[in-house]
């Protein structure tokens, strides 16, 4: 037992146990905690294990995991806090960018007790490093402040449709959590007093604060309290608008075309200079292509606003882009002016984005998300990076057909050359931002019931849009105007690759990022495919199709292992993966797992676009349930959790006879060797 | 009905050697109608507006190569397509200039949004949706408004259940088979229904089938085993839509083989009926025939479901230009779904395997043709289900007969009984390459490299025999 296995065996244990938290409890993360502690030797198993975990959860069930995170930090430390520390920001902040406003209130209090020291300890240095915790505030302070001056706009325009305020509620994370570690009471009640007064119930929104604007608390270090959070911005300058209110929106005027422009122009110098460098390089190429038509659409159409915006975020995009290749490709690109890539001031009516989000205000977070190893030391927020804006489209139910030469095709067009970070999951090993916050960056838009509102779904339901139908020929021949968006704008925009359509609303978004990637994979997937010969695959039982229930751009994390069986009898390796592809041999097909004497699960596995066998791995030429085998070939030793002494209770489905049980479990052991 | 104007656009544009590209700018309504045979690749861009083939919404600016094909691009807001035409081989088109009032898509698209409300409201209250079946004469476009309606349910982000039960064609599987399939996502609109799963991956989801063998073209070829297909189907149909949540709320979209001429016509309703009553079947939709319309209404308007809905019958006008696709064509398409299916297509190319088996390894039954079927088209007799024979299968030995036959290989043992192995449905298909009487051995073509083990072959005499498939 090498102690790389033992480290994946904790570390899957760990995970286990983690998926096994259902509600936040003490019980839980102090045990976990003290597993933690325990075996300090695989942490940096362990710390991955759960940063992966945080990040994979859905939105609501973020916070346990970072609980356990944060409890693991306080009472173990070293060297758990070094390996949080690495990933500390992203895991933060993707966390933040997806749960509710109740647990973006929860994480913002942790956070601040990892300033301090760990309350009782004799060590007085804090939980976690300035240097990391400095960058998460410093993001914080620009998203809150957007929505506090989303918050003013609204209240201003509107003040019926965000009646419930936002959800805060209060509970002190300390006092429900972290386990009893060394924690003085007195500081249970900290945060209450740090509460704003803005719960006030129903229809009432809360009032306006009144503190004055306190300027330049970016350079001194921040702290999160109610003064900054309800900093009032002028209401004149820029007056921001958040994307997806779309229906109040007057703002996002005037972002110049000639702007833009230029914009491309040095942008498209730059990729000739690198082309030039690497004159066949077919990815540059594309890109130079990519910016190229967009250019073309810009000079040839007049573009709508939103479109523009949009045009624009990716310019931007594509500008940090063109920083960042370099260190990836090992050429040095010197580029002819790199600041001129950044947008470039627009004079006073019209609005460039750092008026627009607050100077800078997700300019930290993107360049953070987009060159994570590259900025060791948290990037000045007021830099001129360029940002990247939610997207913003948005479609009117009166707007025809899509443009001819719609730019957003061309974003997808970006995308797919590889220019835009979304839709290129990680093919490496290195960590890359979690996807959907990177597309579908929520900030500021913790606005659920103000986007559902707005957007431009029907109006009533189909029942009542087709009431008027009946199941007559006369009835059925009337055309229906009114009812073929339904079937174009309303799904909202098409995928260029296959033309499926996906809503312009969160949940649409996540689904195209989720479709994209899908794309990604197969495309990836059916290059390596094709080297090997494929075949047609065997139709399943009346049982399996029944049973199966068909995926939508599923993601799924396993990656499919090349466990196929070579013709030709290649040297077998036990693979890594946890499924196989169902055997094409029939009389292999028909087997059973020869510890268990079960069947094996059929699935349809999109990802791998085959047949597999769930939880079933290969030896040589006998095919077994990866957690039997496991369990079979278990030695004794190694780890606690991994004891010989009862595998029953796991597989709860043994059949065979003890002894027959025992003499295979030595066959499996001499095959091992 | 007025007939839609039809102009003869771009007609025949063959021996042209130089791939030469055209714009063809299509109004609202317009359809674009074309044939290719399977020798030549037509490539359609949609470069501007919204398109549609059988509901698929076509990507922008994405090339299409439609082959071995007769269909139709469709356009609501008007669009611009850029047609390449295939540099060697020849093909045929022409837009069909309807308008509004006039083009027989308006119903199809009031009838799936009257199907999408009904979707709703069983969704809301956890019953099943609507079960449709169309029926009509051969040629009318059953199968392409079943496509369509299926294409936009799945627009809508439905996933309803497909079922064909027109053995001339296949749907998804080869023809010869009965088969049902859930449709979550798109239909690649370069295929009828798409593609079989494979060892490869597709940039079109893949559907999964369920598909039995009937191995006759028509239904009436021997009634008692179509009908017993057509049973085990809607047991297995009806288990998913009770098991999948997303599938019942969608229901069921049933296309069925085109009403026979003459007195076969009568055999023909008892099967409509068999379907009817099988797969609950609450709405009849009958396409391009007032005649079939009448005897559809007559039968079940107004009859009462197994669940208790009354049964709707609609009568709907067929699409003004669907092409009569002849014989010749039909085996064409036949032949190449059956090549496409060892050997892949153009985007993806598969390598099946070649095996000796010895005529003693292989377990062989050959379904028969019902004796009333050379009967009914002798003299006219109409079926009498008590004349046929009891056996729908029977031990065949190899022989030479199997040469070039596409054998069925049913998911059972042989080991057994007749029955099993007629009631179940099919991993796939084999081709018999060659026939060794004197070695006794068989040369076959599988889809996947293995023994073929211990599965039963069935053969039928549909799809028929092919010329030779590895030439």
């Amino acid at each position: 037992m090498s102690s790389y296995s033992e480290s994946d065996a904790v570390a899957k244990d760990f995970r286990d146990a983690l998926e096994d938290i259902q509600t936040i409890g003490r019980p839980e993360i102090s045990n976990l905690t003290i597993i933690a502690r325990e075996n300090i030797e695989h942490a940096l198993a362990i710390s991955s294990a759960l940063v992966d975990h945080v990040k994979r959860a859905a939105p609501h069930k973020k916070l346990p995991p970072l609980y356990v995170l944060d409890s693991i930090a306080k009472n173990v430390g070293t060297p758990y806090t070094l390996f949080f520390s690495r990933k500390l920001y992203q895991t933060y902040m993707d966390a933040y960018a997806m749960v509710d406003m109740a647990t973006r209130r929860k994480l913002e209090e942790m956070l601040k007790t990892w300033k301090e020291p760990v309350p009782g300890s004799i060590d007085t240095r804090p939980v976690f490093p300035p240097e990391v915790v400095r960058p998460i505030e410093n993001a914080l302070i620009k998203v809150r402040t957007t929505a506090l001056q989303q918050d003013q706009e609204r209240m201003r325009n509107q003040q019926q449709l965000f009646g419930r305020g936002r959800p805060v509620q209060g509970v002190p994370y300390r006092e429900t959590l972290t386990p009893p570690g060394a924690r003085p009471p007195s500081q249970t009640h900290a945060y209450h007093a740090q509460q704003p007064p803005i719960h006030h119930g129903n229809g009432i929104p809360y009032s306006q604060p009144t503190q004055p604007p306190s300027v330049g608390y970016q350079s001194q270090p921040p702290t999160l309290n109610t003064t900054s959070r309800s900093t009032p911005q002028p209401p004149s300058s820029g007056a921001f608008q958040p994307p997806h209110m779309g229906g109040y929106g007057l703002a996002q005027r005037g972002i110049s075309i000639d702007a833009l422009n230029d914009d491309i122009q040095r942008l498209t110098a730059a990729f000739k200079a690198q082309l030039g460098q690497t004159p066949h390089d077919p990815i540059i190429q594309t890109k130079l292509k990519a910016l190229v038509d967009l250019q073309t659409i810009l000079q040839t159409q007049n573009l709508p606003q939103e479109q523009l915006v949009l045009v624009k975020n990716q310019i931007s995009d594509l500008a940090v882009n063109m920083r960042a290749p370099p260190a990836q490709t090992s050429t040095p690109v010197s580029l002819p002016n790199p600041v001129a890539v950044a947008p470039p001031p627009v004079a006073a009516p019209k609005v460039s984005l750092d008026s627009l989000f607050g100077s800078g205000a997700l300019a930290a977070i993107m360049a953070r998300n987009t060159t994570p190893s590259q900025a060791p030391t948290p990037q000045p927020p007021a830099a001129p990076v360029p940002i990247r804006s939610p997207p913003s489209q948005r479609i009117e139910p009166q707007k025809a057909a899509p443009a001819p030469a719609d730019p957003l095709a061309l974003m997808n067009m970006l995308r797919r050359a590889g220019m835009l970070p979304p839709a290129t999951p990680a093919t490496s090993t290195t960590p890359v931002p979690s996807i959907i916050p990177s597309t579908a960056l929520p900030f500021p838009l913790p606005l659920s019931g103000i986007t559902k509102s707005t957007q431009p779904a029907p109006p009533g339901t189909i029942e009542s849009l087709t009431n008027d139908i009946v199941l007559k020929a006369s009835s059925l021949k009337q055309f229906r105007p009114q009812l073929l968006p339904l079937l174009f704008e309303a799904q909202g925009l098409q995928c260029t690759q296959c033309g499926r359509r996906f809503p312009t609303n969160e949940e649409g978004k996540r689904r195209k990022t989720a479709h994209m990637d899908w794309h990604f994979r197969v495309n990836q997937r059916s290059n390596e495919t094709e080297k090997r010969g494929l075949h047609r695959s065997w139709l399943v039982d009346e049982m399996d199709w029944i049973n199966t229930r068909e995926t939508i751009d599923k993601d799924h994390v396993v990656q499919a292992g090349d466990s196929d069986t070579a013709p030709g009898g290649s040297i077998t390796k036990v693979p890594k993966t946890q499924y196989i592809p169902v055997p094409d041999d029939p009389v292999l097909a028909a087997s059973v797992c020869p510890i268990c004497q079960d069947k094996f699960e059929t699935r349809w596995l999109d990802d791998a676009q085959e047949f597999v066998w769930a939880d079933a791995i290969k030896v040589g030429d006998r095919i077994y349930h990866a957690s039997c085998h496991r369990e079979a070939f278990k030695d004794g030793g190694g780890t606690p959790m991994y004891t010989r002494n009862t595998p029953e209770p796991v597989l709860g489905k043994r059949k065979a006879e003890q002894d027959e049980l025992v003499s295979l479990r030595g066959k499996l052991k001499v095959e091992a060797v | 009905m007025a007939p839609p104007k039809t102009k003869a656009a771009t007609a025949a544009a063959s021996s042209i050697t130089s791939a030469p590209t055209t714009t063809q700018t299509l109004e609202p309504y317009w359809e674009y109608r074309f044939e290719v045979p399977h020798s030549s690749i037509l490539t359609i861009k949609l470069v501007s507006g919204t398109a549609e083939k059988d509901g698929t919404e076509l990507a922008p600016n994405t090339p299409y190569a439609f082959t071995a094909t007769k269909s139709k691009i469709n356009t609501w807001h008007g669009c611009t397509l850029e047609i390449t035409a295939p540099s060697s081989g020849t093909y045929d088109a022409y837009t069909s200039e309807p308008n509004a009032d006039e083009t027989p898509m308006v119903s199809y698209l009031n009838l799936h949004f009257k199907l999408e409300s009904l979707r709703a409201a069983a969704q809301r209250t956890a019953q099943m949706g609507p079960r449709v079946l169309v029926v009509g004469p051969p040629n009318a476009g059953k199968s392409s408004l079943v496509r369509t309606l299926t294409s936009w349910a799945t627009r809508m982000g439905r996933q309803p259940l497909v079922v064909n039960t027109d053995s001339r064609e296949g749907m998804l599987t080869l023809p010869g088979t009965l088969s049902a399939a859930v449709f979550a996502t798109l239909i690649d609109a370069t295929t009828d229904w798409g593609t079989l799963p494979s060892s490869g991956a597709s940039a079109i989801p893949v559907k999964l089938p369920l598909a039995y063998y009937y191995g006759l073209p028509q239904s009436d070829d021997n009634p008692k085993l179509f009908k017993r297909m057509l049973g085990r189907l809607a047991i297995a149909a009806t288990s998913r839509l009770a098991e999948d949540i997303d599938v019942k709320s969608a229901g069921m979209l049933i296309d069925t083989g085109g009403v026979p001429a003459g007195t076969r016509g009568a055999a023909y309703y008892d099967f409509v009926a068999h379907i009817v009553a099988e797969f609950s079947v609450n709405i009849v939709v009958v396409l391009g025939s007032e005649r079939v319309g009448s005897e559809m209404q007559k039968r079940f308007s107004g009859q009462i479901t197994s669940v208790g809905e009354t049964v709707t019958v609609i009568g709907l006008d067929k699409s003004g230009g669907v092409m009569d696709r002849d014989e010749a064509f039909m085996q064409s398409i036949r032949e190449s779904a059956i090549r496409e299916y060892f050997f892949g297509n153009a985007r993806m190319t598969l390598s099946p395997f070649t095996q000796q088996v010895d005529f003693a390894a292989v377990s062989i039954w050959r379904i028969s043709e019902a004796s009333s079927k050379t009967a009914a088209d002798g003299g006219g007799i109409t079926y009498d289900e008590g004349e046929v024979h009891t056996d729908m299968l029977e031990k065949a030995e190899p022989s030479m007969m199997l040469q070039n036959c596409v054998l069925a290989v049913a998911c059972a043992s042989v080991h057994d009984v007749p029955d099993n192995i007629r009631d179940a449905n099919i991993m796939g298909f084999v081709y018999v390459a060659d026939v060794d009487e004197k070695r006794r051995r068989l040369r076959i073509l599988a889809p996947v490299s293995a023994r073929l083990g211990d599965r039963p072959l069935l053969w039928g005499s549909w799809p028929e025999h092919m010329v030779n498939l590895l030439i």
